[in-house]
């Protein structure tokens, strides 16, 4: 008995099958490139989001008042304070440079301003947060901590901005997760199917194996590694899908997304880690697929 | 070689189809199970290869309780026992060869053995010309022998032949008879299912008679001998 000759055995048995129905086999390896092919699709939309949302995060600036009483060396010295607390950029906005802006966006009745006698506006610190906490919680945290320092009078955030774009982001995550799911359950049950064809279709074969003596396992194992090859040969055709899209579409895209994205943006849809994922997301519903078929429709 | 204590087997809702069988052939011997279309013979070899279950009493195989056996152990006790079924199971897309390799696939004989024991095998049974044909193109006597070919190819202690020559005429009957004679002397235990008198009178080997599920009667070979001339 030798394990090389059952191995040979099962790769021809596996080979036989696949090209004894092309056909059924043909659906299958279909399904699994459609399903392993919106997956891609979904993961480089998952990271044009989080591109999106980080080039928009760059606009979250944090507006620090300061008292009104302090001096100009004073106003510096927040400024470094600042920096080194948020390790972000800051501008000093000076209050007659902020009353001129004022009074520019308030139009006509910016006139009103200059009727009075003193400016009433405090200088302000203009931050902008650097990217590892362009998130809702550590925002928070930051205005908490500019807050407690002394000569700040107040602390303003584009909050609710943040929040919603966050959450938008996680509902979309969490959706296409849902869908991802679905998807590769569906993708299971008809896999399984094409091989219940595949098994109806070599009845006499498996009878004739039974009453020669051979194992359950023996007369499964064919049948996985039909499976496997299924799920090889599906992720083999969403990855060439993948590539072909990002060769194709990828440019004009970038473009389209540049505005709001920057330069850079949709280049690369197939990622050697991506394929890898692919791959082994391949083998695991081709083999899915097959023990569930096997389970179901092998009685032997 | 093959004991039986007691058995019977119903189908469920059936009455018996084989009731009290006490049998019990040595290793070499060589057997006739006859008695007319419907007795049971089928049902019998069946249970000696674990295709059917007894529904009571003791089957020994080889020295194995194959009434306790465990349904994992079924393929190892099958690659001890060679049949030949009466509607022959080839493979009508696979060829000749490759039907008869199936036994050796099972075992996981490598490629290029296999290769050798198939062409001796059908050598043997005179079909050396014919490996690269499909089964269909074969006429019904050359069918019957690679199915032996297949149920011989990994050398089994025992061989059960079910209606071997059921669809043959006289000429081929006596090629594929003196095949399994054969293979009985070069030490297979051989049990043969026939419904056919005219082998019984021309191999005059011990013949169990099996009537209505019940064997009437078991003589050796001498006593069918004798009885055989008396007629
Ligand atoms: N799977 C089955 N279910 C129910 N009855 C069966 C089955 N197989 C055989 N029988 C019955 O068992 C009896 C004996 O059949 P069988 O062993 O094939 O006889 P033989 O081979 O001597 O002609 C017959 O009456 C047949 O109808
Ligand atoms: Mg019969």
């Amino acid at each position: 008995m030798s394990v090389l000759a059952k191995a040979t055995y099962f790769w021809r048995s596996a080979a036989v099958g696949l090209r004894h129905s092309p056909f059924v086999h043909f659906i299958a390896v279909t399904t699994i490139a459609i399903a392993l092919f919106s997956a891609g699709m979904a993961r480089g939309a998952a990271r044009m989001l989080d591109n999106l949302l980080a080039s928009l995060g760059g606009e979250v600036e944090v507006t620090v008042y300061l008292a009104p009483e302090l001096g100009e060396d004073e106003v510096h010295g927040m400024r470094s304070r600042v920096e080194e607390l948020s390790a972000g950029q800051v501008t000093v906005v000076p209050p007659d440079a902020a009353l001129t802006r004022l009074r520019t966006e308030l139009g006509d009745l910016g006139d009103a301003l200059a009727e009075l006698p003193e400016n009433p506006l405090p200088a302000t610190l203009e931050l902008r947060v650097p990217p590892e906490k362009r998130n809702p919680a550590a925002l928070q945290a930051l205005a908490k901590e500019l807050r407690a320092l002394p000569g700040v009078s107040g602390v303003d955030y584009g909050e609710a901005a943040v929040e919603r774009l966050t959450a938008i982001a996680r509902a979309l995550r969490f959706g296409s997760l849902v869908a991802f799911v679905v998807v590769l359950g569906a993708t299971v049950i008809i896999v399984a199917a094409t091989l219940q064809l595949a098994i109806y279709a070599r009845r006499g074969e498996i009878e004739i194996q039974k009453l020669v003596g051979a194992t359950d396992r023996f007369v499964k194992a064919p049948f996985l590694l039909e499976g496997l090859l299924q799920g090889l040969m599906g992720a083999g055709v969403a990855l060439l899908g993948l590539w072909a899209f990002g060769r194709l579409l990828g440019p004009t895209l970038g473009q389209l997304f540049a505005f709001l994205l920057g330069p850079g943006v949709g280049t690369a849809w197939v990622e050697p880690r991506l394929a890898l994922e692919l791959v082994g997301a391949g083998c695991g519903l081709g083999l899915g697929g097959s023990f569930v078929a096997v389970g179901r429709f092998l009685r032997v | 070689m093959i004991q039986f204590f007691h058995v019977y087997k119903a189908y469920p809702g059936d009455p018996p189809v084989l009731s009290d069988i006490n049998l019990n052939v040595e290793k070499g011997e060589f057997v006739f199970l006859t008695g007319p279309s419907g007795a049971g013979k089928t049902t019998l070899l069946k249970l000696i290869f674990c295709a059917e279950k007894a529904t009571k009493g003791q089957i020994l195989v080889g020295g194995r309780n194959i009434a306790r056996i465990r349904e994992s152990a079924v393929p190892y006790l099958r690659r001890n026992i060679g049949v030949v079924f009466q509607d022959f199971k080839l493979l009508p897309h696979r060829t000749v060869e490759d039907n008869v390799s199936f036994t050796l696939d099972v075992l996981g004989v490598p490629r290029a053995e296999a290769r050798e024991k198939v062409r001796r095998m059908l050598k043997l049974v005179g079909l050396e010309h014919k490996a690269d044909s499909f089964p269909l193109r074969l006429s019904g006597g050359e069918q019957q022998r690679v199915v032996i070919a297949r149920a011989l190819v990994n050398d089994p202690t025992i061989l059960l032949a079910d209606e071997p020559t059921g669809n043959l005429d006289p000429a081929l009957t006596v090629e594929i008879m003196d095949l399994l004679t054969q293979v009985n002397v070069r030490g297979t235990t051989v049990v043969v299912a026939t419904h056919d008198a005219t082998l019984l009178s021309r191999y005059q080997k011990r013949t169990v008679r099996l009537e209505r599920g019940q064997i009437v009667s078991d003589e050796d070979g001498v006593k069918a001998a004798r009885r055989m001339a008396a007629v």
